[in-house]
């Protein structure tokens, strides 16, 4: 029972971390006012693009990096068409995902046998290798891929950019109120850019972490929805980085538990009393593809909880969320 | 010297450029697409010859090509009308999954004669597809839950629980394929004309159906009302909550009659993957046709013959049909980018005068 936990924080860890780079890029992008429902494709280009930089470099780093410039590449688009174009951002959002998923899918088809070698799990650097002994949490939380530590660090440097930093908080003020923000000399277009931008570039680093970390491999489609669970994420975590925290390790934990559920078995005796009603409910609910519904399940009720439990005018929301921008000229 | 471009307002939008816009946009979805093909050493030009000739051309791509509209039309239709109301439906895919294994449950395991036992199929996949869509339908008319993330995760979902049932309890057929038993002939949706199934003509009295909803009801009339202004909908004393609940569940129900038409129309039996993906492509075919039900009808044709050239040039030259989901996103992308110039005109100011303008200083107010 214990390896199983510690083998089931361990996968906890790495699925947060998708989730977690992923959340952190909408985050900023929504904070600016453009939201971003490209991110899924977003994810899949910079996982493709990082699998097959690290097949032909073997350098995971450069893979790494080459998925982050895919992803605002990608992103590139939605930007120019949102900013500059003025247009839907829920459509060219959706057609961005499904662009992104035919490009990888067309091009990835032939490196679906290949195999890489990916971040290796390593300890935390300077306290890790102390740390690593303390049972149970020590294995998952200090000896993980570079990738998950350097998340975490993320977290706190988008915690401070956003709510400590002049560019930051004049990204804020670009999501809040646009007029104002231009009547302050603030560049809405420029901030508004840098920020997709940068959630782009969070989004192909979190389908590079998935494929060069996570898995190890390239599965055409292999985001599974995870990059629509990073948008939702960002809405329970009403737009806040710390909540963010809690948030993807949550949905990293349903992540893990369909993929350790096989090793362990909840069933009663076949003495117990109830046994007879309780077990095959257990079984139903424990077969791989009933487990595989409770991340989305989970997602869709956690959802409803933040909105509901907040009235709409206690909701975090951008105000400018959506709203294009344009200055009167005269 | 000073270049400056003017972005100014459209009064009117020029014919040429109201109907050349569709033309443009597919045009430049290929164009560009050919970039692809050429990474992967295709001769673009003999890639889309085969995609187009043989489709159009041949009475087999014609009859694979209106097999394949069915779905194409009804999941547009289910994205169609929730986006005449202001609501995003990308959820189709579930949808048609839901109502899909609905109704091949009721085909597989009642036995009446076809003349029955076909409709009940349809009403089982319409109720299921109906009840699938009415959950983020309820959750947005209710607490304003947003509707595009949870219809999309309900997706997931349903092709979940669409792997156990297949490697489940409904699993059939020799070999231990992810598959159902076959269809009886009762089962079975009999033929329109040779090799087209009658779930054609149920796609087409759909639009009709749509189309006579939105134009000639007063139903119709609050939709579009809801849709364009909600707030001015509301306080005209028509209620966002039934709209919302009635547009989505009616989507839902169109899909799954598209699922279900698929099934026991074209493929005898429900496997796991029958579909490549109808309910995503949906959206852009609901994007393009968004004035009118018939629009839907046109552009779920021709996506049907993209899909079917994606196969033939598949099997002809090796490249992924994937192609295809690259095209659909591009026209979309190029057809937003195409409504900027349509609703604002362009211009570039280049002024050569002697006397420039001192350059602000940044931030400085007036």
């Amino acid at each position: 029972m214990v390896s199983f936990i510690a083998g089931l924080l361990d996968a906890t860890v790495q699925a947060a971390t998708v989730l977690l780079l992923a959340g952190m890029g909408e985050l900023i992008s929504e904070r600016a006012g453009v939201l971003n429902l490209g991110v899924e494709g977003m994810m899949l280009v910079g996982a493709l693009g990082g699998f097959i930089t690290t097949v032909l470099t073997g350098s995971h780093w450069l893979g790494f990096g080459v998925g982050i410039l895919l992803g605002m590449v990608l992103a590139l688009v939605h930007a120019f068409l949102c900013i500059t174009l003025k247009s839907n951002q829920v459509i060219s959002g959706v057609m961005l995902t499904l662009l992104g998923t035919g490009l990888t899918t067309f091009f990835g088809s032939g490196w679906v046998e290949e195999s890489i070698d990916g971040f290796p799990q390593m300890t935390l650097p300077l306290v890790g290798q102390y740390l690593v002994d303390i049972p149970v949490i020590g294995e998952a939380f200090f000896r993980s891929t570079a990738t998950d530590y350097l998340a975490l660090g993320l977290l706190l440097v988008v915690w401070y950019f956003l709510h400590h930093s002049n560019l930051g908080l004049e990204m804020i003020a670009v999501g809040e109120d646009p007029e104002m923000a231009d009547t302050m000399g603030v560049s809405v277009f420029r901030l508004r850019y840098l920020a997709v931008l940068i959630g782009g570039g969070f989004a192909g680093a979190a389908g590079a972490h998935l494929s060069l970390a996570f898995s190890q491999l390239w599965v055409p489609g292999m985001t599974a929805g995870r990059g629509w669970i990073a948008v939702a994420l960002v809405i329970f975590a009403q737009w806040r980085p710390r909540r963010m925290l809690i948030g993807a390790y949550l949905f990293g934990l349903l992540d893990a538990l369909r993929i350790r559920s096989q090793s362990i078995s909840l069933t009663l005796g076949p003495d117990a009393p109830l046994a007879g009603v309780v077990n095959p409910v257990v079984e139903f609910l424990m077969t791989p593809q009933i487990m595989g519904t409770y991340p989305y399940l989970a997602t869709i009720l956690v959802l409803a909880y933040a909105v509901i439990r907040t009235k709409s005018d206690q909701l975090a929301v951008p105000s400018a969320l959506l709203q294009s921008y344009s200055r009167e000229t005269d | 010297m000073n270049v400056a471009v003017n972005v100014d307002a459209r009064e009117d939008i020029p014919v040429w450029l109201a109907y050349g816009t569709p033309v443009f946009t597919v045009l430049a979805a290929l164009a560009v697409s050919a970039v692809a093909l050429v990474v992967l050493d295709v001769n673009p030009v003999a890639a889309y010859a085969t995609m187009f000739v043989e489709t159009l051309f041949t009475e087999f791509g014609l009859t694979e090509t209106l097999t394949k509209a069915v779905p194409l039309i009804l999941t547009g239709l289910a994205v169609y009308l929730p986006l005449k109301a202001g609501l995003f439906n990308i959820g189709a895919e579930g949808q048609l999954v839901a109502g899909a294994l609905a109704g091949t449950w009721i085909g597989l395991n009642l036995s009446l004669p076809g003349l029955a036992l076909v409709p009940l199929m349809f009403v089982a996949a319409a109720v299921a597809g109906g009840i699938w869509a009415g959950i983020p339908a309820y959750m947005r008319a209710k607490w304003d839950v947003n509707e595009i993330i949870t219809s999309l995760l309900l997706t997931f979902v349903a092709l979940e629980i669409q792997s156990y049932l297949l490697r489940g309890p409904m699993q059939g057929g020799t070999g231990n394929f992810p598959q159902s038993e076959r269809f009886s002939e009762a089962a079975t949706i009999p033929e329109l004309v040779s090799g087209v199934h009658a779930g054609l003509l149920v796609a087409v009295c759909m639009v009709v159906v749509t189309y006579v909803l939105m134009t000639r009801t007063r139903l119709g009339f609050e939709i579009t009302f809801v849709g364009s202004n909600d707030e001015a909908a509301r306080q005209a004393g028509m209620s966002k909550f039934y709209v919302y609940l009635l547009v989505f569940v009616v989507g839902g129900a169109f899909a799954a009659m598209g699922g279900i038409s698929e099934i026991a129309g074209a493929q005898g039996r429900y496997r796991a993957g029958f579909e490549p993906g109808y309910g995503f492509t949906a959206i852009p075919i609901a994007l393009l046709g968004r004035n009118s039900a018939f629009k839907v009808l046109l552009a779920g044709l021709f996506f049907a013959v993209l899909f079917v050239g994606g196969s033939s040039m598949e099997v002809a030259f090796g490249v992924p049909a994937a192609l295809v989901e690259i095209i659909q996103a591009l026209v979309i992308l190029f057809l937003i980018t195409a409504e900027f110039f349509k609703s604002y005109r362009v211009g570039i100011d280049i002024d050569r005068g002697p006397t420039e303008a001192p350059a602000q200083p940044q931030g400085g107010d007036d």
